[in-house]
């Protein structure tokens, strides 16, 4: 997959693309609205990362040119101004996603796969893990055919961590993908550690949970071979 | 009540209290006029008399010098005349009530009496009407103004009901405007049609006043935007290279742990200019309020999110709803934020066995949302700032930034929904949330 990154901050860009790079993504970086424009014109994305914030255009216009030219791109827009009615307007002008700075790197990266997906038909329906299968599309966990009952919560922390595999998930990065930027302030390393260990407890009812690992201080990884 | 019906109603006092005085004023009045009436006849006929003598001479009226006095009245004995002769010398011409015994029975008259002289005979003219036939006339008079009082009262009201209505037309649709309209932005500016100035400049200087408004937010939301872009873009930069650190495999354990805490400072900060910028907006109605929920619902939803964190430390939520509110007009995500902060909070400041407890109710009309506990309460001292910013309690914990209940008190208002606190220390907290009557 191929992504266009447009991000004035040439720090912000690099870091992401570095990040994106070691996900075997291909990626273009703009600086500017005028750069972007030209790359999007000339080149076929399968992504299009965009910073609403740039100084010399308005990165809203980026979307109606793209879709104007027949982009098959699915973009994702940035912003750290943060005012609801960019979300609503990129998603009105066909914006595939929202994501608001300060945002975890594995959760754009959550995204271009989630949308990845939804967009272009990937099939990942089914994931198994340990003794546990996930019908990603039915959003079930299965043990021997016998579906385990868990809550959304758990639901959404153990498909986060699957899709992740082998990577390291900070208690911060599986606070915000599940309860977003509204409840920022009420922020508890506690309240991951209890959602998790509530996990554990109801996956090992059906199967050994060995898989599931906690990263001292860090957070937490799901080990898959 | 309106202005229209107030107009009118103090109208129809006026009038009524104008009505009433002319009613009490009215016999006198009516006595009055029909006096002078009276007198008027009496004179007339005085005339009239006075022109039959100098047609016919006197000597008609007085048959034979034996007989002196003329008089005569009619059968009702409501008039009479009377020709006498006299011996009064000096001149009479006056106009007295009298009492007359005619026929055996008392009547009161109103008299003329004029003195004249025929041929060296001095006479006395003496005209009469009884005072009996004045006053049914004065009854009549009476009944008519009476009824045409009420006819004026009555139709002046309606009258005034149906004109003050027209009057007042553009009036209601400046209200009309300004009840409707939720926000400066959408307020109607189109201007009322009307020949009153009184309403043209009302509604001309709500509209400025409006654009005025709307300025500021739009100034105030242009200022929130920018500080958020010029905050979160470093914390953004500083987050993504801390991350990109971490991914790193050749990383040592000792590192990695340094890393995620500058990654759990740099969420605090985060959370910190989030949470400003949250209450910035709300307080500058940047978020629409255009949805519809019902509240036991949203709270069965924060509470099935939080109860892990209540079993965790052995508390018991306990739901008590009395009743199913839908409530329309209002942002959920914030609403949800109002209350998660809250029963978020009771369930940190209740120690082990605890209960929270919340219940929705109806009271006089009223919804109310309350969310009690029984853990440490709050200090009398710390009620005063409860809901500013920055002012946390005093504990050792460094969970949080202080800023939840102010944020949960900037949504209340948005949504102008009042906040109740109650809270004895070691005893408890109550939160009472009452939602604006419909």
């Amino acid at each position: 997959m191929n992504a266009l990154i447009v991000e004035d901050e040439k720090s912000l860009a690099n870091e992401i693309a570095s990040y994106l790079k070691n996900e075997k993504m291909i990626c273009d970086v703009a600086h500017t609205g005028m750069e972007a424009s030209e790359m999007i014109a000339v080149n076929q994305y399968d992504f299009i990362l965009l910073d609403l914030g740039l100084p010399d255009y308005e990165g809203l216009d980026l979307i109606k040119e793209a879709k104007k030219a027949g982009s098959q791109a699915a973009i994702i827009v940035i912003t750290a101004r943060g005012a609801v009615e960019d979300k609503v307007k990129g998603l009105d002008l066909g914006a595939d996603d929202y994501l608001a700075k300060p945002f975890a790197l594995i959760e754009l990266y959550s995204r271009i796969q989630a949308v990845a997906r939804r967009k272009f038909q990937v099939n990942t329906s089914d994931v198994t893990i340990g003794d546990f299968a996930i019908d990603i599309n039915a959003r079930k966990v299965t043990c021997n055919n016998s579906e385990v009952d868990i809550t959304r919560k758990q639901y959404d922390l153990l498909q986060y961590l699957v899709l992740n595999k082998n990577k390291v998930l900070t208690r911060i990065q599986l606070y915000e993908h599940i309860w977003g930027n509204m409840l920022d302030d009420q922020y508890d390393s506690n309240f991951i550690d209890v959602h998790i260990k509530n996990l554990r407890k109801k996956l090992n009812e059906y199967a050994s949970t060995d898989w599931l690992v906690t990263v001292r201080g860090v957070g937490y990884k799901a080990v898959i071979d | 009540m309106n202005l229209r019906l107030k107009l009118a109603l103090t109208n129809l006092l006026f009038k009524l209290v104008f009505t009433g005085l002319f009613l009490v004023i009215l016999p006198y009045l009516s006595e009055r006029i029909n006096l002078y009436q009276t007198d008027d006849e009496l004179i007339e006929k005085r005339e009239h008399f006075f022109n039959l003598i100098s047609e016919v001479g006197i000597e008609p009226f007085l048959f034979s010098d034996s007989i002196n006095v003329f008089g005569s009245y009619n059968i009702l004995k409501e008039e009479f005349i009377s020709i006498e002769k006299t011996d009064i010398v000096e001149s009479w011409n006056f106009i007295e009530v009298t009492h007359r015994l005619i026929e055996g029975e008392v009547i009161e008259y109103r008299v003329l009496n004029y003195t004249f002289r025929v041929d060296g005979v001095m006479y006395l003219l003496e005209i009469g009407k009884s005072l009996s036939s004045i006053s049914a006339t004065e009854k009549n008079i009476k009944r008519i103004f009476v009824i045409f009082l009420i006819a004026f009262l009555i139709i002046s009201f309606v009258f005034e009901l149906i004109y003050t209505r027209t009057l007042l037309v553009p009036l209601n649709i400046i209200v009309r405007k300004i009840k409707t309209s939720s926000h400066p932005t959408s307020y109607n500016r189109q201007p009322v049609k009307t020949s009153t100035t009184d309403f043209t400049t009302l509604d001309s200087t709500l509209s400025e006043l409006m654009d005025k408004i709307d300025r500021l937010f739009k100034k105030e939301k242009e200022i929130t935007e920018n500080i958020s872009h010029e905050l979160l873009t470093p914390v953004s930069i500083l987050r993504s290279k801390l991350e990109n650190m971490l991914v790193q495999e050749d990383l040592s354990e000792n590192a990695l742990i340094k890393t995620e805490e500058a990654l759990i400072t740099l969420q605090r900060l985060k959370a910190l200019v989030n949470s400003l910028l949250l209450i910035a907006r709300v307080e500058s109605s940047q978020y629409l309020k255009n949805d519809t929920i019902e509240i036991n619902n949203l709270i069965t939803n924060i509470t099935e999110e939080l109860k892990p964190m209540a079993e965790e430390v052995g508390l018991n939520i306990q739901l008590n709803f009395r009743i199913h509110k839908t409530i329309e007009h209002i942002n959920q995500s914030l609403l949800f934020t109002m209350f998660y902060n809250v029963v978020n909070n009771a369930i940190k400041n209740t120690p082990t066995g605890g209960t929270v407890t919340i219940e929705t109710a109806c009271i006089k009309k009223q919804f109310i949302v309350s969310i009690s506990d029984n853990g440490t309460g709050i200090p009398v001292n710390e009620m005063e700032s409860l809901f500013l910013r920055f002012k946390k309690k005093k504990t050792n914990d460094n969970k949080g930034t202080g800023i939840g209940l102010a944020i949960t008190k900037s949504i209340a208002d948005f949504h102008n929904i009042q906040i109740k606190v109650e809270s004895i220390e070691g005893k408890g907290s109550a939160f009472e949330f009452l939602f604006p009557e419909e």
